[in-house]
């Protein structure tokens, strides 16, 4: 026998199963968001690049302090930063709307018919999505579907302006989304205890009370978790505006793309990148407390 | 309030056969009008081909210079290979990663176990393009050309994490008593592991490949960022048409897509239901 020891014996089987993924992870993932996190504070080269000084104004470009030997401070990117964060509001939103209601459905359904819903459902999750968004220019654009039909039925005259709107990128993104949505408030909804509903009814409260006190609360942990899946990858969303949204519509995901590939800013686009980073995070950490909350008070009806 | 109930009930499934057709209304439009003969307006019926099936399959030489849209279907062919060596990589990579991590921390308790899965988890929670352009960022500055390598480098940062989560969950809802068993009747650490362990955790670690290689065939944000020349994926060169003009070829590319996915998704789904 050989003389490891049984504790020397395991944490070498420790090592040899985490150790390749601790390092990988180490270098190609940690790494790497510690030089961009480094890049974000330093100055832009005159040609691309960076120059190594400490350089804040990449920040303060977008949030109110610029460098004042080059430019003043315009609220530009600061309109962008909000008109992202409204679009991914909106599309949240709007995502829970049209999940929340068939969710119910398909909760009540027979078991078989059930599985075959969630099956429905999480199908086009598999799908490309650069498919899934293609379909929706073939549908929007100015000789797309919906103003052929139109004008062939001598509805309008002149092709809608459909395609290439704050509208356009809102539906594009609720339909990716739809998936990410609908499985965490399903599972809220499915375990959502109906005798309490009756009891509510019993003792007098009409269908919007019953709602508002004891069906939206037992379900609000989905809600919440369903938004927050569907909020970090439309914030920094860049696909689906430069599919849907054409050149007018720029949000903070193009606004990166274009400081990396054309405007070679390397800095000010890690420091967007930055500031999306923060608020994901911002956001993970204010769930983190809500769920924390959550398990110290049992059952959350008032 | 009977009748007003199942006003109620009808409206609500009424609205969900709408929230179904939502989802699968425009998928059915895209593969009809793949068949669409117009050549110049592909979303106004003209007739019924398969000529496009037959243009993107080879079997049809482009005659008129009108129809010539794909740029070449060399590129096209090119961008499937990448997409399928990335993909063929990455999967082998991320399974082996990911489920050697997610027996480790089934089995051992160590320091900083707890901190060691909320990093597994990061991957998949940081924003696409935050993770694309530090990727960039990181090879350039270390001086490594794009291409390939580096795509399944990137892909792999969040692959691991899924296969993590899909074996992990799948440890989770092991026997452990079996593993006591086969110790207690004079199986080796080994041999216990090999006959016990590893056919049991095996449907989670094919689960978990199956959606590493959808995830990864599919990626375009990370990949977008960290691609060189001559490493296009294919899901960069649909991106890279629909930016210049969708000709009719795409729309058969999308629909080829679309049964490739399904049909694995569902395989794949098909084979869960049957474990239970």
């Amino acid at each position: 026998m050989s003389a490891l020891t049984r504790t020397q014996r395991l944490s070498a089987q420790l090592g040899i199963l985490i150790g390749p993924a601790s390092l990988f992870l180490a270098v190609f993932f940690i790494c790497p968001l510690a030089i961009m996190a480094i890049y974000s504070v330093l100055a832009p080269g005159t040609y691309g690049g960076v120059v190594w000084d400490f350089y804040p104004h990449n920040f303060g470009r977008i949030l109110g302090f610029a460098d004042p030997d080059f430019e003043i401070y315009d609220p530009v990117y600061f309109s962008i930063f909000l008109r992202s964060l409204k679009i991914a509001l909106i599309t949240v939103l709007l995502t829970l709307l049209v999940c929340y209601p068939a969710a119910f459905q398909v909760s009540r359904l027979p078991e078989r018919w059930k599985a075959f819903g969630l099956f429905l459902i999480t199908l086009p999750f598999f799908a490309s999505l650069i498919v899934r968004l293609f379909i929706w220019v073939l549908i929007l654009k100015k000789t797309g579907f919906i103003n052929v039909a139109l004008m062939d039925m001598g509805i309008i005259a002149a092709p809608l302006e459909l395609i290439y709107t704050d509208g356009a990128i809102i539906l594009g993104m609720v339909y990716i989304f739809i998936p990410f949505m609908f499985l965490p408030v399903y599972a809220s909804v499915e375990k959502l205890d109906w005798s309490l509903v009756r009891a509510s009814q019993d003792l007098g409260a009409n269908g919007i009370q019953t709602f508002f006190r004891i069906i939206l609360p037992l379900t609000l942990p989905g809600i919440v978790g369903g938004s927050i899946i569907v909020f970090i990858p439309a914030l920094g969303n860049f696909i689906v505006p430069a599919v849907l949204g054409g050149a007018k519509v720029l949000m903070l995901g193009n606004l990166i793309e274009q400081q990396f590939l054309s405007a070679r800013n390397w800095p000010f686009g890690s420091a967007l990148a930055m500031l999306v980073m923060a608020s994901v995070l911002l956001l993970l950490y204010l769930y983190i407390r809500f769920e924390a909350r959550r398990g110290d008070e049992a059952p959350a009806i008032r | 309030m009977r009748l007003l109930r199942n006003i109620g009930a009808f409206g609500l499934a009424a609205y969900t056969l709408l929230f179904f057709a939502f989802i699968y209304l425009p998928i059915a439009l895209i593969v009809v009008y793949s068949f669409n003969a117009d050549p110049v307006n592909m979303m106004r019926w003209s007739g019924f081909t398969i000529d496009w099936y037959k243009k993107i399959l080879g079997f049809k030489a482009v005659v008129s210079e009108t129809a010539l849209y794909i740029e070449s279907i060399d590129q096209l062919f090119r961008a499937v290979k990448n997409s399928l060596t990335v993909a063929a990589m990455t999967t082998t990579i991320a399974t082996i990663l990911g489920t050697a991590t997610a027996l480790a921390v089934y089995r051992f308790n160590f320091l900083g176990k707890k901190f060691y899965r909320v990093l597994m988890f990061t991957p998949l929670l940081m924003p696409d393009i935050v993770l694309g352009i530090a990727l960039l960022i990181f090879f350039v500055s270390i001086g490594i050309t794009p291409g390939i390598t580096t795509i399944v480098i990137g892909q792999c940062t969040f692959l691991i994490s899924y296969v993590f989560i899909v074996v992990s969950a799948r440890l989770a809802g092991m026997d452990r008593t079996l593993e006591n068993a086969s110790a207690y009747l004079g199986a080796g650490e080994w041999t216990t592991f090999r006959r016990i362990v590893l056919p049991q955790v095996m449907p989670g670690v094919i689960g978990g490949a199956l959606l590493a290689f959808i995830i990864s065939m599919d990626d375009l944000v990370i990949t977008y960022f960290i691609s060189g020349v001559g490493s296009q994926t294919l899901p960069l060169f649909i991106f890279g048409m629909l930016r210049r003009g969708i000709k009719p070829e795409v729309n058969v590319i999308a629909v080829m897509m679309l049964t490739f996915s399904f049909a694995i998704a569902s395989l794949g789904l098909y084979l869960r239901t049957r474990q239970r």
